[in-house]
C-alpha cells in the first residue's frame, strides 16, 4: 500500500500524453525563432507576442486533450508559475553571473593581498588590490561581532528562558530594529559623533553595523534554542540544577550548532552593508589596523568608490572586489548551511 | 443560617517562591533582562540621538519638510523640503512590490509544490543565498548590466502603451535610463528572495491534507490553488509583502546608482529619467553637506525610520497572525 502511493500511478502518463507533452514544451520555441528569423522582427518583441502565447496555447492544448476544461486552467498556473519563476531565476543568476565572470578579469594573487596606496583611477590592473578592503572588513565585522553576539545570545536566553511577561515587547522591539534602513543606521552614529565630538574611525563604522546585525543573531539564536526540547531543561531543573547550569550544561551544547549559524547569518547580513561604513568611515586607500584613529576601507565600500568612475580600469576593480565580497558572502552563507544540516541529519539519526 | 460555624484550621496561604534562589541565578537572569531591555534603548537611542540633531531643521521647516519640493541648503533662511523623495521611495517601492510579489508567490509555489524535494533544496538554498546579495554588488550590476537591458523594455512599453500615462516620455532621446522603472526593477530583484521565502514557509506550513482533500475531491490544481492554497496563507503572503516593502523603503546605494535623483516631484512618469528615493537623497548630499544641511538629512532618515517603522510592525503583526496551522501555535 504504501508502495502504491508511494509510486502515484495515477500521476502516471501515458505514451502518447508524454509525446503530446514533449511537443508542447519543444515545438514553440523553433517555430517562432524560424519566425523571427525570417520576418526579421526584433528578438524581445517575438518574445512577448509570439512566443509567450503559443506556448501558453500549446500547454492549455495538452491539458485540454488531457483532462477536458479544468486541463486548460492547470496548464495556465503550471505555465505562469514555470514562466515567471524562470523568469525571475534567470535575473538572479545574472547578477551571480556577471559578477563573477567580469570580477574573475580583474582577480589575480596580488589583487588580493596589495592595497591601492598607489594607485588611481587609470594604474593598470597588476598592481594595487583589495588587500586593505579585505583585512578592513575582516577587522570590522570582528568588532562587531564582539559586541553583537553577547548581547544578541543574552536576548535569546532571556526570550527562551525567562518566564518575564515583557517579552513579546522585547521581541517586537528586536523586530523594530530589524527593519531599520541601514543608511539610518549610519546616521544614527553620525548624530552621536556629531553630538559628542568623537572623531570617525573604523570604531565608529562597527557601531554603525551593529545595530543591523544584534536583531539577525537574536532572532536566529533564539530559534536555536527554542529547537531544544523544553524537557532536557525541566529534568535538569527537577533534578535541582539552578538555571543558569541547565543553561550552560544542557540546552548550550545542545543549541550549540544553531548558535554558530545565527553568528554566520549576523555576519552575513553586515559583511556587504555600504550605506552605514560611508557615512561613518573615512575611506583609506592604504592598510590600516588602528580601528580607533585614521579611515579603513572596507570591499563594500571599494566597490562604490571605483564604480563611479567611467575608465574601464576602475569597473573592473569594482567587479574584481564584488567577486571577493561574494565569495566572503558564501562562504559565510555555506558554512551556515553545512552547520545546520549536520544539526537536522543528527536530529533525524536521533528520532 | 445566621449562627457563624467554626472555620477549621487551614494552613495560611503562602507566596509559591517560584523566581530565581540561588545568586547565580538572580545574575544569570538579571544579565540576560539588561540585555533584553537593552533593544528598548536601542531603539529609544536611535530616536533620540536622530531627532536631537534634526530638531532645528523640523522647527524651521514645519510640516512643509515632507510636503514641499525645493531643497536650497545654500539659501538664506535654508529651505529644506523632502517631498519628491519621498513621493519617489514610495513610487519604487510600489514597483518593485508589484513586479516582485507575482514573482515570489510563482517561485514559491514552484519551490513547494511542483519541484522535487531535491531540486527544491538546491532552490532553496540559492533563494536564501541571494537574499543575503550585498546592495552594492546589486547596484554595479543594474547600472552595468541591467540598464540597458531595462531601459529596452521601457522603449517597447513606451512605444505601445505610451497612451497610458504612466508610461508616456516627453522625449524619447533622453529617457528610460536612470528612470523609476529601472530602480523598481533592481528593488524588485532585491526583495524576490524575501518574499519568496516567507512565502515558501507559508505554504510548507499549510496542511497537507486539506490541499489532498480538495485534489481527491475532484479540485483542478488551478481551483485547489485558488480556493486552498491562496485564501489560507494570503495574509502570510501580505506580511511577506511589506517586509520586502519595508526593505524597498530603505534601499540606499542599489538606487543611487541606477536612478536620477531630482528634486521636483515626478508623480507617475515611470520611464522618465527622473525620480527620488530619500535614503539615496541621504547619501547623494552628505558628501558635500553643510552641518545645517547635515541636520536636514538627519531628519529626513528620522522620516524614512518612522514610516519603515510603522510598516514592519504592520507585516509582523500579519505574519504572526497569517498561521493557522503554524508549528508555533
Amino acid at each position: 500500500m504504501a508502495n502504491f502511493i508511494q509510486n502515484q500511478p495515477w500521476k502516471r502518463n501515458s505514451v502518447s500524453r508524454r509525446v503530446q507533452i514533449l511537443l508542447a514544451i519543444v515545438v514553440p520555441l523553433p517555430l517562432v525563432s524560424l519566425v523571427a528569423l525570417l520576418s526579421g522582427l526584433d528578438p524581445t518583441m517575438t518574445f512577448i507576442t509570439l512566443f509567450l502565447p503559443l506556448q501558453l496555447f500549446a500547454a492549455g492544448l495538452v491539458g485540454y486533450l488531457s483532462y477536458g476544461k479544468r486541463g486548460f486552467g492547470d496548464a495556465a498556473l503550471l505555465f505562469i508559475t514555470t514562466f515567471l519563476s524562470l523568469f525571475v531565476l534567470i535575473l538572479l543568476m545574472s547578477v551571480l553571473w556577471s559578477v563573477v565572470t567580469e570580477g574573475f578579469k580583474a582577480l589575480s594573487p596580488q589583487f588580493i593581498y596589495q592595497n591601492n596606496k598607489y594607485v588611481d583611477q587609470t594604474t593598470s590592473l597588476e598592481f594595487g588590490g583589495v588587500g586593505h578592503a579585505i583585512l578592513g572588513t575582516l577587522l570590522l565585522i570582528l568588532m562587531t561581532t564582539l559586541a553583537a553576539v553577547p548581547l544578541g545570545f543574552a536576548m535569546a536566553i532571556y526570550l527562551t528562558q525567562s518566564q518575564s511577561k515583557a517579552r513579546n515587547l522585547v521581541r517586537t522591539f528586536t523586530q523594530a530594529i530589524s527593519g531599520l534602513p541601514s543608511v539610518v543606521s549610519g546616521l544614527f552614529i553620525l548624530a552621536i559623533i556629531e553630538a559628542t565630538g568623537i572623531g570617525r574611525s573604523g570604531l565608529t563604522g562597527a557601531l554603525a553595523l551593529f545595530p543591523l546585525m544584534l536583531p539577525t543573531v537574536a532572532r536566529v539564536a533564539e530559534e536555536s534554542l527554542k529547537l531544544v526540547p523544553v524537557d532536557l531543561r525541566y529534568a535538569a531543573l527537577a533534578l535541582g540544577s539552578p538555571n543558569y547550569r541547565a543553561f550552560f550544561r544542557v540546552i548550550l551544547p545542545a543549541a550549540k550548532t544553531g548558535l554558530l549559524t545565527a553568528v554566520l547569518l549576523g555576519l552575513a547580513r553586515i559583511v556587504g552593508e555600504t550605506a552605514p561604513l560611508l557615512l561613518t568611515l573615512n575611506p583609506s586607500s592604504a592598510t590600516n589596523l588602528n580601528p580607533f584613529d585614521g579611515g579603513m576601507m572596507a570591499l563594500p565600500t571599494y566597490v562604490y568608490n571605483y564604480l563611479a568612475s567611467y575608465y574601464d580600469t576602475s569597473q573592473a576593480r569594482a567587479w574584481g572586489a564584488s567577486l571577493v565580497l561574494l565569495i566572503l558572502v558564501a562562504i559565510l552563507f555555506g558554512t551556515a548551511r553545512i552547520i545546520g544540516r549536520q544539526k537536522s541529519l543528527k536530529s533525524k539519526g536521533k528520532k | 443560617m445566621g449562627s457563624k460555624t467554626p472555620v477549621p484550621d487551614t494552613a495560611q496561604r503562602r507566596k509559591l517562591a517560584a523566581g530565581p534562589l540561588s545568586s547565580g541565578d538572580k545574575w544569570f537572569f538579571r544579565s540576560t533582562s539588561i540585555a533584553a531591555y537593552f533593544s528598548f534603548l536601542l531603539v529609544a537611542l536611535i530616536l533620540i540621538f536622530l531627532f536631537s540633531q534634526a530638531f532645528p531643521i523640523l522647527q524651521s521647516q514645519g510640516i512643509d519638510f515632507v510636503l514641499g519640493q525645493e531643497w536650497l541648503p545654500e539659501k538664506d533662511p535654508m529651505v529644506l523640503q523632502l517631498a519628491p523623495m519621498l513621493w519617489g521611495s514610495l513610487v519604487i517601492a510600489f514597483i518593485g512590490v508589484l513586479i516582485a510579489t507575482p514573482m515570489s508567490i510563482s517561485l514559491a509555489y514552484l519551490i513547494q509544490f511542483m519541484l522535487p524535494t531535491k531540486l527544491a533544496k538546491v532552490a532553496t538554498t540559492l533563494v536564501d543565498l541571494l537574499a543575503a546579495l550585498p546592495s552594492v554588488i546589486l547596484g554595479l550590476w543594474g547600472l552595468i548590466v541591467f540598464t540597458p537591458v531595462a531601459a529596452g523594455w521601457g522603449e517597447i512599453l513606451n512605444r505601445f502603451l505610451g497612451f497610458i500615462p504612466i508610461f508616456a516620455v516627453e522625449d524619447t532621446e533622453n529617457a528610460f535610463r536612470s528612470s523609476p522603472w529601472i530602480a523598481g526593477w533592481i528593488v524588485a530583484v532585491m526583495i524576490v528572495p524575501i518574499i519568496t521565502s516567507v512565502t515558501r514557509e507559508i505554504f510548507s506550513q499549510i496542511d497537507k491534507d486539506l490541499i489532498n482533500g480538495a485534489l481527491a475531491l475532484g479540485g483542478s490544481k488551478l481551483s485547489t490553488f485558488r480556493r486552498v492554497i491562496f485564501p489560507t496563507s494570503s495574509s502570510g503572503v501580505i506580511g511577506g509583502v511589506l517586509l520586502g516593502l519595508g526593505r524597498a523603503l530603505g534601499e540606499t546605494v542599489a538606487i543611487f546608482y541606477v536612478l536620477n535623483l531630482v528634486m521636483k516631484i515626478n508623480w507617475y512618469s515611470l520611464l522618465e529619467s527622473k525620480g527620488g528615493a530619500v535614503a539615496s537623497w541621504i547619501l547623494a548630499r552628505f558628501g558635500e553637506a553643510s552641518p545645517a544641511e547635515k541636520q536636514g538629512l538627519m531628519a529626513a532618515g528620522l522620516v524614512l525610520f518612522v514610516i519603515t517603522l510603522v510598516v514592519n510592525f504592520l507585516a509582523n503583526v500579519i505574519v504572526k497572525r497569517a498561521q493557522p496551522w503554524g508549528k508555533n501555535s
